[in-house]
């Protein structure tokens, strides 16, 4: 079992453990090239490549969360840029969706963040990894679905 | 108001005048056949009867007192492989036209040959409660009918605000209240349903001000008891360990999913292989969280299904009917389901030709989850 998953809550310096499903043609670009640049960002984040923000399904979301992640990102091309034409605009709306929900369950809104990020943006990628890692610290470690028998 | 001294019920005289308007349509071949709820010869359910001759409608009921399968669900199976030459009409309940019109965006109901005719409706009893007693079960829905909607009906049905479709997506739309003791506005809501009065020789009643009124005073009533029945819901079930107290009996028997009339999917996901993981990980889950219960999942069953369905529910509460556990299920929904249909101004089964909101988009909204 990967390392990733232990639980840490109860470490004093704790660390969040943030997922990050980044969209093949953009922001896992971006995410790549903020890399070769060496511009620094927090190394909390565990990147999940996918061909689309569109892919994204809001299940995914709620698993990393019940798996014990802490946050979750998900980003992807600038609208109009999508390589599938429109994947991106679906997948705002499949966020929006699953924004409702998460008030609803009462997952504070900051643990799950949406951004587009382009594959020219290595900045901009590391602005995005530092502002939800800083808001998911703030927030502490996620309660876990499945915490009870 | 009196009853008037017969044995026929005021309900039986409005179902048969209804009755006998199909079986004109029949005669006349304005369609070819009938779907429609028949009770069973034990006398204690009703079930969906495609009636092709006279003969078998005079034992159907066009509003029974119980919803044991889901109209939409009915009509669904007839088309499961397609659709096919010959008329069908069916009389439903508005919350089961409504599916039925979700169904045809997704591609499961074919409209061209089926004459949709909705009635208005006083709601329906708790399945469990008429099984208990069918012949208790039939007068108690009498009074509900007099009443139009009691206590006595499902919780859902009490704050339902869609039980009429003044302006519907129906072809024909039957309305009863205000209509008099023994009978029934017919009301032509497209020009499938104009072209169909028209062979039947029926003028559609121009005189129907006063059943608009008390269809628009019951609507706001009904808003207002919803928005009430939420609130005093809200604080048992929002909220991560309220929703997991709620969903805490839940044996994940999935009869809500294979009940509800929307939930398109011809494989669950949650019936998948995807969802079974190996022995480590259950193990390894179990002991992240000092303990993992068996059957595994069972909230995020809920939340997917919110996830993937709730912009269609019609708020029809067959899940909740289906519930061996007595979980508000489809109050619950209807919860959610009020917000994410928010989100897009979506009104499940309003229009015919309004995609679902997964299937569209606007290029310019929902800047408010960008960060
Ligand atoms: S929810 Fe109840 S009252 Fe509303 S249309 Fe359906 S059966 Fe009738
Ligand atoms: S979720 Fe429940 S109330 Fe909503 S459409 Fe499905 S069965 Fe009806
Ligand atoms: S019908 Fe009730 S018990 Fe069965 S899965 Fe649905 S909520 Fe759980
Ligand atoms: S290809 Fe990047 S979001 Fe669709």
């Amino acid at each position: 079992m990967s390392e990733h998953r232990k639980p840490n809550t109860e470490h004093r310096n704790w660390q969040p453990k943030i997922i990050a499903f980044l969209c093949n043609w953009c922001s896992y670009a971006g995410a790549d090239l903020a890399g070769v640049s060496r511009i620094q960002y927090p190394p909390n984040i565990r990147v999940i490549r996918v061909p689309c923000s569109g892919r994204i399904n809001p299940i995914f979301v709620l698993k990393c969360l019940q798996n014990g992640f802490d946050g979750v990102l998900v980003s992807g091309c600038y609208p109009g840029d999508c390589h599938y034409i429109s994947g991106n605009y679906y997948a705002r709306r499949k966020f929006a969706i699953l924004k409702t929900l998460l008030e609803f369950i009462g997952i504070e809104p900051g643990r799950v963040q949406f951004s587009w990020v382009s594959a020219g943006e290595g900045e901009k990628f590391a602005q995005v990894v530092k502002k939800v890692t800083d808001d998911v610290k703030k927030l502490g470690p996620a309660k876990r679905f499945v915490k009870r028998v | 108001m009196s009853a008037p001294k017969s044995t026929t019920t005021g309900l039986k005289k409005r179902e048969n005048a209804i009755l006998d308007l199909l079986k004109k349509g029949l005669e006349r071949k304005c369609f070819d056949t009938v779907l429609i709820p028949v009770k069973v010869p034990a006398g204690d359910s009703y079930v969906w009867v495609l009636a092709q001759d006279n003969s078998l409608l005079d034992d159907a009921s066009p509003l029974p007192p119980v919803m044991p399968v889901h109209g939409a669900k009915a009509i669904s199976s007839v088309m499961r492989r397609g659709k096919g030459r010959k008329r069908i009409a069916t009389v439903m309940r508005p919350c089961e036209i409504s599916a039925t019109i979700e169904l045809s965006k997704l591609g499961q109901v074919e409209l061209d040959n089926v004459f949709l005719i909705s009635i208005d409706c006083p709601g329906v009893l708790p399945l469990s409660d008429y099984l208990e007693n069918p012949k208790k079960g039939g007068d108690a829905f009498e009074k509900v009918f007099k009443q139009w909607g009691n206590g006595s009906v499902r919780p859902i049905c009490q704050v339902c605000h869609r039980f009429s479709m003044p302006t519907g997506a129906s072809d024909i739309h039957i309305g009863m209240l205000e209509a008099g003791e023994r009978d029934i506005f017919i009301i032509s809501n497209s020009p499938k349903g104009e072209a169909i009065l028209k062979e039947l020789d029926i003028s559609p009643k121009k005189e129907i001000g006063s059943w608009k009124d008390k269809v628009k005073e019951i609507t706001e009533e009904r808003k207002n008891k919803r928005k009430n029945l939420q609130e005093e819901l809200k604080p048992g079930v929002v909220g991560l360990d309220r929703l997991l107290d709620t969903f805490s009996k839940c044996i994940n028997c999935h009869n809500c999913m294979r009940v509800c009339p929307v939930c398109y999917c011809r494989q669950c996901y949650f019936d998948s292989d995807k969802l079974k993981h190996p022995y480590e990980d259950y193990l390894f889950r179990a002991e992240m969280s000092g303990g993992l219960r068996f059957l595994p999942d069972t909230l995020l069953f809920h939340l997917g299904r919110m996830a993937h369905m709730s912009l269609s529910c019609v708020s029809c509460g067959s899940c909740e009917d289906a519930c061996p556990l007595k979980i508000p299920v489809s109050q619950i929904f209807g919860l959610v389901a009020d917000e994410t249909q928010k989100l897009f101004d979506y009104i499940p089964g309003r229009k015919t030709d309004e995609p679902v909101p997964m299937a569209t988009y606007k290029e310019e909204e929902l800047k408010e989850v960008e960060d």
